[in-house]
């Protein structure tokens, strides 16, 4: 009994801990106190995290520079358009479909150039052409995207007598998401597999010899990255209720990089947190100087690049170690 | 059977003549980053901005100076400039660290990009062209300024072939690239020839901003389109070959004048686009590429 209080003192005596049930309460919260319009923004910014975090998966944990996580966000949020607003069937198909097709495409795009181990300035090569591919295919398959006007409009239908149409109820669905999938990716990455994907990463040859067969982690962590993007489009698509090109678009892929970086890659949480208040910061800095934001942006990316290229999560950690 | 030709000659010509034009401008674009590439290993996102910087400072210059070409000339010097702030400043330190290269190029156009439409707007410009009109070439009438893209683009393939087949300064470039540390040791200054490589480039991409003026819009996003092409057509031609890219950018000039007979355009871009991953797999050199040489 002493013991396991002691365990727990411990637990909370950590002020990172602390940090997180303070997080965990305020997100809780937030609607009691918060504005619809405030709530709305920050369901986007909750699901722009899990997308933060499904390209840290690739470039932070496993060292491949991907160019169209917008693509695999893309593919989330035209899956649960086209499954409501085209075949007129449930809603909740649209998640399942969403993460067979993502995981599909991974496969197919991630399969040739990580066999063929074409290197990480050609991986970015290569998935800069997808991207590309990826947002110009929209436009072109009208009859399965729509095109330019994209898929809509619907809005999520209700859930045990809770109607998810509303702001709030769909805030707390994309916490519950976005919580079980955050929680339950951050437990897989702590694992043994992180460790692998983290040695893999640093020396790939010495696990060769070690006996894993890491092109098939690189190819697994890849596909993982590529369908939680793909739920996160699909979350997104809710929030607005149109599948439209520019979830594809490369400037997206852009700024998910952008948080990552700035966040600190291969530290999962920094990514999650920057795209977060990067996406608050936009939302209120767009309305006052548009162009203000990607400048201030590009001027902050640049500096991390420069000054701190493990991030802010990655600096904060050093100094603690 | 009816044979009635698809096309006319006149309209044979004049589509050629627009694809070497276009891929002409493609060319310029796509040399200076594989020159950047083939030599420093550097993915240049920073290009495409360039692109665009050259073609918005010729129209503030020509609203100054009312000459196209004292513009064009004077756009390159300060894109040129900039690309050497730049080299001198943040990038030469990023040169071991390909990624974090890509990164803070990558940041660097975004600011430049939105920089641009920050103080001139989203909406599209137009250049007028130093010779309006058009001549006769061939029986077809075909606007001066095309062919006189054409006429730069030839002029400048040759003339860099040969600073990097003839001169000392290619044989540097050459011995750099190969092997860096060996030139060093035989009194190659690779710092040197890495900033002026970088500012080359910067130069050739400032070049194209300033001619596509007159025959096509002028935006701020205006470079990462040719940006994102000219990477496709490097990856084909094969990486750090200069003649790569110019044997490539043609094709796809022609294969876009011509394809849409038989596909809509954007399906013309698509299968130059699965092209080029198809090479990134299956012959990452390109046609062209042998390793890290270019000539």
């Amino acid at each position: 009994m002493s013991q396991r209080s002691a365990g727990l003192r411990a637990y909370f005596s950590d002020s990172y801990r602390w940090l997180w049930i303070a997080f965990a309460v305020a997100v809780l919260v937030l609607p009691a106190v918060g504005t619809n319009y405030f709530v709305g923004v920050f369901t986007q910014a909750l699901i722009y995290g899990l997308l933060a975090i499904s390209l840290d998966i690739a470039l932070g944990y496993t060292g491949l520079l991907s160019l169209a996580p917008a693509a695999f966000f893309g593919i989330g949020a035209y899956s649960v358009a086209k499954v409501v607003v085209d075949w007129g069937v449930s809603y909740w198909l649209g998640f399942p479909l969403a993460v067979v097709v993502a995981a599909v495409v991974a496969v197919a795009i991630g399969y040739g150039p990580i066999k063929r181990r074409i290197g990480e300035v050609y991986f970015v090569l290569f998935t800069l052409a997808f991207g590309v591919l990826a947002h110009d295919a929209t436009y072109v398959a009208t009859s399965l995207t729509g095109g330019s006007n994209g898929l809509g409009y619907f809005s999520p239908p209700s859930m045990l007598g809770v109607d998810l149409g509303g702001t709030v109820p769909y805030y707390y669905f994309t916490v519950l998401v976005v919580g079980a999938l955050g929680i339950g990716l951050y437990a897989l990455l702590r694992s043994d597999y992180g460790s692998i994907l983290h040695a893999t990463r640093q020396n790939e040859l010495r696990m060769r010899y070690l006996g894993y067969d890491t092109d098939r982690e690189k190819l697994v962590a890849w596909v993982l990255s590529a369908v939680t993007s793909a739920l996160a489009g699909a979350l997104f698509v809710g929030t607005v209720g149109l599948a439209a090109p520019s979830m594809m678009s490369f400037q997206l892929s852009g700024e998910v990089i952008i948080w990552t970086v700035v966040g600190g890659t291969g530290t999962f949480v920094g990514p999650f947190i920057a795209a977060i208040v990067l996406h608050i910061v936009n939302n209120y800095l767009g309305n006052v100087w548009p162009e203000g934001y990607l400048i201030v942006l590009g001027i902050l990316f640049v500096g991390f690049v420069f000054l701190l290229p493990e991030g802010v999560m990655g600096a904060i950690r050093k100094r603690l170690r | 059977m009816d044979l009635t030709p698809l096309l006319t000659s006149d309209q044979i010509i004049t589509y050629a003549l627009n694809g070497l034009s276009n891929g002409m401008i493609l060319f310029l674009v796509a040399s200076g980053l594989t020159l950047i590439f083939g030599l420093i290993g550097l993915i240049n996102f920073t290009h495409g901005a360039m692109v665009a910087l050259g073609g918005y400072l010729t129209l503030v210059f020509v609203g100054v100076t009312g000459s196209f070409w004292l513009s064009l000339v004077a756009a390159i010097v300060v894109v040129s400039a900039f690309g050497l702030l730049l080299e001198r400043t943040i990038l030469h330190h990023l040169y071991e660290e390909p990624l974090l290269g890509f990164l803070a190029t990558f940041g660097i156009h975004l600011v430049v990009e939105e920089l641009l439409s920050f103080r001139f707007g989203d909406q599209s410009r137009s250049l007028t062209a130093p010779f309006p009109g058009s001549m006769d070439l061939l029986g077809v009438g075909y606007p001066k300024h095309r062919l006189l893209i054409i006429a730069i683009g030839f002029a400048v393939a040759l003339v860099i072939g040969l600073v990097l087949t003839r001169t000392r300064l290619g044989l540097e470039i050459h011995a750099t690239a190969i092997q860096p540390d060996t030139a060093e040791i035989l009194g190659v200054n690779s710092r040197k020839v890495y900033t002026l490589t970088f500012v080359l480039g910067t130069a050739l991409a400032a070049l194209a901003g300033g001619l596509v003026g007159p025959i096509t819009s002028i935006t701020p996003g205006m470079g990462t389109s040719y940006m994102v092409q000219a990477f496709l057509v490097i990856i084909v031609g094969g990486m750090g070959s200069f003649k790569g890219s110019f044997v490539v950018s043609i094709i796809v000039g022609q294969i876009t004048a011509f394809g849409w007979l038989i596909l809509a355009p954007t399906y013309v871009e698509l299968t130059v686009f699965i092209a080029a991953m198809a090479f990134i797999l299956y012959k990452p050199r390109g046609f062209f590429g042998k390793p890290e040489v270019f000539e």
